[in-house]
Formats: C-alpha cells, structure tokens, sequence
C-alpha cells in the first residue's frame, strides 16, 4: 500500500538548504543528510519498502531542517514516519526503558537513593555501556524521593483561592527528575495571581517515538487529549515547561501521530508564551534584581515552535540579568539520542560548537528551556543550566 | 514585546535593514520563513550592471543617475544616490563587522565568473572573487586553470572553460582544465558530496597540504586557479590564503550549483552582526496576516504564534519576490500574501512573460511587485498609505534584478532606507 500521508516532499525544490542546517551531516558523513534521507528517497521507499536506507537511523529529529526549510516540507516528520515504517525493527530492552519514562520513572522515585546511588557507580556504568550499550561517559539526571504529582497533592487546596487557573502538563522530567522546577512553576503562577491544575497525563510520547514505539505514542496521546480536553472547555490553557512536551501536544500529535488535536491546539502554550501573554493584560509583579551573567542557549524544538523571542522577552525584563544570547546551535543531545552507545561521539561533537560558544560568554549560568539541553550542558561545561522559570522565580521572591 | 522595529523577512534587504535599526539601539526583531535566497545566490552584490541599452555599467553610480531619470518609480529613484552609496558603505561594513570582507573595484563595477563560465558584472565581492592582487595579476594576462575535484558533480570546468573563451575578457588567454582528488577516506561515494560537505572539509584546515600540492600540480603553472568555491565558511578568509601560500598561485572560487556557500558567507556574517547587537531573530515562521486601522499596522500574527500578536512601532516588509514567497501567483493573479498590497502587476497570464526565455531584456513579471509611495510606504487594497509599514528589497515593483544587474544593490539599498526613515521618525518623536 501507498502511504500519502505526508506529501510535502512533492513541494522540495532540492535546493540542499536543509543539509546545510542539519547538525548530524555536520557531525558525520554516516548521515546523507535531510533532503537525501527525508524527500528524496521518499519518493522511492513509497514505491517500494526495500529501498529503504539504514541511514535513517542517524536523524536525531532536532527539527533543523524544517525551521531551514524555505518550501515547507516536513523533513523530520518524514524521515521519522519512514524510519518506523520501512525500517525491520529489534527490541531492544535499553530503548524499552528509555523511552517508557512514566514506568521507570514511578519505580526509580520510590526508590531514588538506590537508583542515584547505583548509577553512580563506575561499575554499574561499565555493565551498563557492555550490556545496554549505554556509554559510560554519559551522566544521567538525578532522581526525585517523590514525585511532583505526590507534593502537590499537599498544596493543592491553596490553588482553588485564584479565580484565574492554568492547567500545568508537567511531564516526566518535573515529575522524577526536577521538583524544584515544578515548585518554581506553581510558584511563578501564583506569583502572577494565577491558580494551578494539573491533570490525569501520561508521558507526551517524545521518547516512544524517538525509540520506534508509536503504538505507546498514540496510546499515550489520546489519554493526553482526551484528559486536556476535559480541562479545557472554558478555554483554559495548558501550559508545559519543557519545549518538547509543549511541542509534541501541540505538533508531533497532529503531523506525525495523525492525531485529532484540534481541541487543544490553541489552548496548549508552551510556559513562556503564556507568561507573556499574561504579562501583556498587566499581570508583572514588581521583579527583584537577579544579579547573574547568563548565558541563553535556545532548544531545537523551541527554535521549531518559534517560541524562543518569548524566553528571551520574558528574561530581558528582569532586573540586573546580565544576558547573552547564544547564536542558536543544538546541543546534541535530541532527548534519548545521545545516551545511546552509536550515536554518543556523534551527539558530542554536534554539541562542540555550543559548548564553545558557553565558555566564550563566560556566564556565571546558562539558562535553556528543555530538560535534556540541560543534562548535556551540564555534563560537558560544568556550568549550572537554569529553567528560564528558575531565573523568574528568583526574580519574584520574597525576601 | 513592544518592539520598536519588526521585520518579516531574513534576507539581504531584511538583515540589512535590522541591522541598521539595531546598530541604532532599536529593539528589532526578524521573522523568517525557512532560509534566504542568499543561500542560492553568487555571494557578490551587484550594484547596477547593464544599463537600458544592455551595456555593460562601468561606473555603477553614475549610472544609476541616468537610469533614474529614465524610470522615475524605480527603487533607486526612491532612495537617491547618497542614501544609496551610505547603504553600501554600511553594508560591506556590517559584514566586515560580521567577520567577512568585501572588496570593490575603486567604485567600478568588476566582472565575476558564473558556474557556467559566463563573465557578469558586480559591485562588491569577497576577496576569492576579487581583490587588489587579483587585479593586477589579471591586467598581466595570465593563465587560467579551472579545476574540478573527482566525483563533485555541481562544478564542470570543461564547461566553463568553452564559455569563458568566448568572453572579450578571456579571449586570447590560455585556459586549461585539470581535476584534484580530495585526500579522505569515507564511506561516503565523492559523487554524494556536496559543496556543504566539502566546505566543512576546507573549514577543518585538515589536508590542506595535499590538496594544495594536487593544486600546483593540475593547474601546470597557471597564475590563477579557479575551485569551485567551497573553501571553508567560518574559516573561509584564513583558509583561502593559506591555500594560495601553499600552492604558490592565485585562487579563485566560481559559484556552484546550491547550495551556494559564497552566498552563505554572507548570510553568516550578517545573521551574526544582527545577533551580537542583541538583534531577535525569529527563524521558521511566517507572518500570516495584520491588523491595519487607519492606515497603522497595529499588530502582526504568524504561523506558530496563532492569534498571538506581535506588536511594533514600525514593521518592514522584505519577503522576497516569487521565489521566496513575497509575491505569489495563481494562474491569473499576483498577489502579496501578507497584506494583500496594492501591486504594479499585470492580470493577463499570457502577458506575464517573453516566449524568449533568456531574452535579455528580461521577462515582465520580474517588474511586478508591491508598488510604494515615495515613503516606501505600501498601499493597501482600499487605497489606504500605511504610514509605519515599509518594503524593501524584491518585493518592490518597477525594476528588473536580471537584466539591469542590480538585485544586491537595491535590497541593501531600500531596507537601509527604511532603516534610516523608521530611525528619524523614532528619534523626531512622530509617530
């Protein structure tokens, strides 16, 4: 069967622009680069499935080449579709726990002391690179004794005092790994005279479908919309701190997954804009000055969703930030990309640049919106990587 | 994100006029619809290469103020001389700025060579293309090696050759062809490589040695080398001459197929002037629609943004002609897509263009485009002057980027002029 679902490819002028732009080419000629991978042999593989090229495995779905794009063509969504579809699939047990983060999540937090203290060991980082194939050099992020859902049951009476509620997808980053991040959110919010909700959600799907589980995606998107759709018939928003999450609700459910998410669509904004917008109806309170050099690197999929002028408006406005605005380069990291084995060198010196970049701006922190940015900075800098939410709240505290 | 200065678009004329406003203090942003036309372009800027007559313009500004007077609507006519020659002052500064120097020919037009080996007319270009040296060493009548590097499919040297014995420049100078093989083991077949990929090669400094030795051996003791021009980006200025040290001769890059790495120099340099003057710049997304009342485009709103407005001062309008999307086309209508501008345009298909496809006279529709005041203020559908909207570069009417040679000049001519308006009006107080 012919799949015509996205065919967009038919609007490629094979102007090479996108290539250009992809950080994989740049990194290795293992990867032919978009154009090849994505339009071109597209018009192939629908013809016929074994032309299919192992080479697109390489494609760490950063998004570049959309944003690069001058003649719209889906590029990454392409390339992704082809790889799941065309591709003979293996399990493999590491891109399993990878990518269910809700599982490995909810069972690492109730036992967060062992796992951060077995994960820190060399020897369970060598049995992990010679088993799972999961190289030792990579550091992974550090787990919660309890989750966000758990603490905010025990402030959840004080939101119903905001006549004004935003509903907060909080994902699995905020809700394993950083609770201080999903408390410097309810506390920017309610700062903002704003109340919090936070719905019945399992995780966006960003990791399944980076590993090839698409039916778990779909699975999990439509418990997504259908429990943000409960949430959001008087118009309400949903608000995400993580670009990626906000990205996959608002993009990857419709154009990848060939989800409905019409519903939701206008309703789902990444945290930024949404403070923004707040701030344009009058809604700033008086900031405190935040004496800090900081260094803004802008995440892939932000740059895709043309969310980062939003960032950097909100970061401009407070007081005594010392900013530098990094030319926008990916880190390489591409969620669960870099922790595997094949693609670490690759993911590494993708990210070169940037890190040069950071130690050129010789900022005190660096501040980025996504999660997995964070983890990569932070392992190859050494600097502290801040949620441009982070960087608020210290803005809005009281002394 | 009151800004003081909005500009849709990421080209020449786009950057040109962000950066200016920026330079200024202004708080400018860009949004941009995937990459410029600059990254299929020669990386040189014309000026003003053939006048009415289709004769070669010496000196591009004295030309231009016959032209004017010929065509009192043309862009030129609107920005006038010295705003003209002020914008090209800026510009080769800002890209210098940006890490990339422009040479020009003591306000002569010079000649570059296209990938067909067709000699053109050009204002400023980077120092593989021309400079001093060069000069002089061409005025000596020297001999040419056009080189190719095995399995490269975007560059034919044998090509260029025959049409560049053709030239009046050329004719009587001898002119070989020769092939240098790139020194690395890769999994990758040589016909897959790119310009890109060769670029990044140069960028690394890595195999210079070699590929400088293969250099001086295929161009047999040429004075000039000509490589397609792939050698290096970022480190394009350091790379091109240290590869002249190592092969003792002259190198110059001929434009490639695209994606053309000339061009991308360019935009690099830009981009980066406009980001270290704490220019936003908005990549991936398209302006879709407006609000104008009273003839002030009060707020913007994109693709991604949906009903979120982007409010501005002022707004600039430099999306491009056809090829970028600034203007579009139905099958018997031409518009501008962002606010539905009133055009200079012609509604008859069959009139759009000449059955002679390279006539050198140029094809109509290349003359269609937003039609201004003397502001460069648009014109919306109900006859409305839009006092804090203004175009730039080729989306503007009532010239022809082709056949007069002057694409370059009036986009880095026009978005300095809107530029220069927004940043009087701004500090004169008036709104």
């Amino acid at each position: 069967m012919i799949h015509l679902d996205n065919i967009s490819f038919d609007q490629c002028i094979k102007c090479t622009v996108c290539t250009i732009y992809c950080p994989v080419a740049r990194a290795t000629h293992l990867f032919p680069g978009p154009k090849q991978s994505g339009p071109d042999a597209e018009r192939l593989r629908i013809k016929n499935p074994d032309l299919v090229d192992e080479s697109l495995k390489y494609c760490s779905n950063c998004k570049r080449c959309e944003i690069a794009c001058p003649s719209g063509v889906k590029i990454a969504d392409i390339i992704q579709q082809s790889k799941w579809r065309y591709l003979k699939k293996k399990f493999r047990l590491r891109d399993y726990f990878m990518s269910h983060t809700d599982l490995v999540g909810t069972m690492a937090t109730s036992m967060s002391f062992l796992v951060n203290f077995f994960m820190g060991l060399a020897i369970t980082r060598l049995f992990m690179e010679l088993v799972l194939k999961i190289p030792m050099r990579r550091v992974f992020p550090k787990y919660n004794s309890t989750t966000f859902r758990r603490w905010f049951r025990t402030i959840r009476k004080s939101q119903e005092a905001y006549a004004q509620k935003a509903v907060f997808f909080h994902g699995c980053y905020v809700n394993y790994n950083n609770l201080d991040l999903g408390k410097d959110v309810v506390r920017v919010l309610n700062a903002m005279n704003i109340g919090v909700e936070v719905p019945r959600e399992k995780c966006c799907g960003v990791p399944l479908i980076a590993n090839g589980f698409l039916k778990k995606a779909k699975k999990n998107a439509r418990y997504n919309i259908a429990s943000l759709e409960e949430r959001t018939g008087d118009g309400r928003a949903v608000i995400s701190a993580s670009s990626s999450c906000s990205f996959a609700l608002k993009y990857e459910y419709s154009n990848l997954l060939a989800l409905d998410n019409s519903r939701i669509f206008n309703q789902v904004e990444y945290i930024t804009k949404y403070l923004y917008s707040r701030i344009q109806e009058g809604g700033l309170p008086t900031m405190k000055p935040v004496h800090l050099r900081a260094a803004y690197h802008s995440p892939c999929h932000l740059e895709r969703m043309g969310g980062v002028i939003y960032t950097i408006d909100l970061l401009k406005r407070v007081p005594g930030l010392d900013l530098v605005i990094l030319h926008s380069e990916c880190c390489g990291i591409a969620g669960t990309y870099g922790f595997k084995k094949e693609y670490y060198d690759i993911s590494q010196s993708i990210g070169g640049l940037l890190f040069k970049a950071i130690e050129a701006a010789e900022p005190e922190v660096v501040i980025t919106d996504c999660e997995t940015c964070k983890m990569q900075i932070e392992m190859n800098t050494g600097y502290e990587v801040l949620h441009p939410v982070q960087v608020l709240a210290r803005a809005f505290r009281e002394e | 994100m009151n800004y003081d200065c909005m500009v849709i678009g990421g080209g020449l004329a786009a950057l040109t006029c962000a950066i200016k406003c920026a330079s200024e203090g202004l708080r400018t942003g860009i949004i941009s619809y995937g990459m410029s036309a600059l990254h299929f372009s020669s990386g040189s800027l014309d000026l003003y290469g053939y006048n009415p007559d289709r004769k070669i313009v010496s000196r591009p500004y004295e030309g231009i103020e016959e032209l004017v007077k010929l065509n009192t609507r043309h862009p030129y006519a609107l920005c006038g001389n010295d705003i003209i020659r002020e914008a090209m002052e800026f510009f080769r500064g800002a890209v210098a700025k940006g890490g990339l120097e422009l040479y020009h020919n003591d306000g002569s037009n010079h000649f570059h060579v296209s990938t067909m080996g067709t000699v053109k007319p050009t204002y400023f270009s980077q120092p593989s293309v021309f400079n001093e040296t060069a000069k002089e060493a061409f005025e000596k009548r020297p001999k040419i090696a056009l080189l190719a590097f095995t399995g490269y499919r975007d560059f034919y040297p044998e090509l260029a050759a025959v049409n560049l014995r053709k030239s009046t420049l050329f004719r009587n100078l001898e002119v070989i062809t020769g092939e240098v093989t790139l020194p690395i083991r890769t999994s990758k077949n040589p016909h897959e490589f790119r310009s890109i990929d060769i670029a990044r090669i140069f960028d690394s400094e890595r195999y210079l040695k070699n590929i400088a030795a293969q250099i001086m051996n295929a161009s047999q003791g040429a004075d000039f080398a000509g490589l397609p021009a792939f050698i290096g980006i970022n480190n394009y200025q350091k790379i091109h001459q240290r590869l002249q040290e190592l092969a003792g001769i002259l190198i110059y890059e001929v434009p490639t197929l695209p994606p053309s790495i000339l061009g991308m120099r360019v935009d690099n340099a830009l981009k980066s002037r406009f980001a270290a003057l704490g220019g936003e710049f908005v990549a991936g997304d398209r302006v879709v629609g407006g609000e104008i009342a009273e003839g002030v485009l009060n707020h913007v709103h994109t693709e991604n943004h949906g009903t979120t407005r982007i409010r501005a001062k002022y707004f600039v309008l430099a999306t491009g002609s056809f090829f970028s999307g600034g203007l579009v086309s139905g099958f018997n209508d031409i518009r501008e897509p962002v606010f539905n501008l009133k055009l200079f345009r012609d509604n008859e298909r069959n009139r759009w263009y000449s059955p002679r496809f390279l006539d050198t006279k140029g094809h109509p529709f290349l003359q269609y485009g937003v039609e201004t005041d003397d502001n460069l203020n648009p014109i919306t559908e109900n006859g409305e002057t839009v006092k804090n909207l203004f175009c730039a570069g080729a989306l503007l009417a009532r010239y022809n980027p082709v056949a007069e040679g002057c694409g370059g000049g009036v986009a880095v001519s026009t978005g300095y002029a809107a530029a220069k308006k927004i940043i009087r009006n701004l500090r004169g107080g008036a709104a």
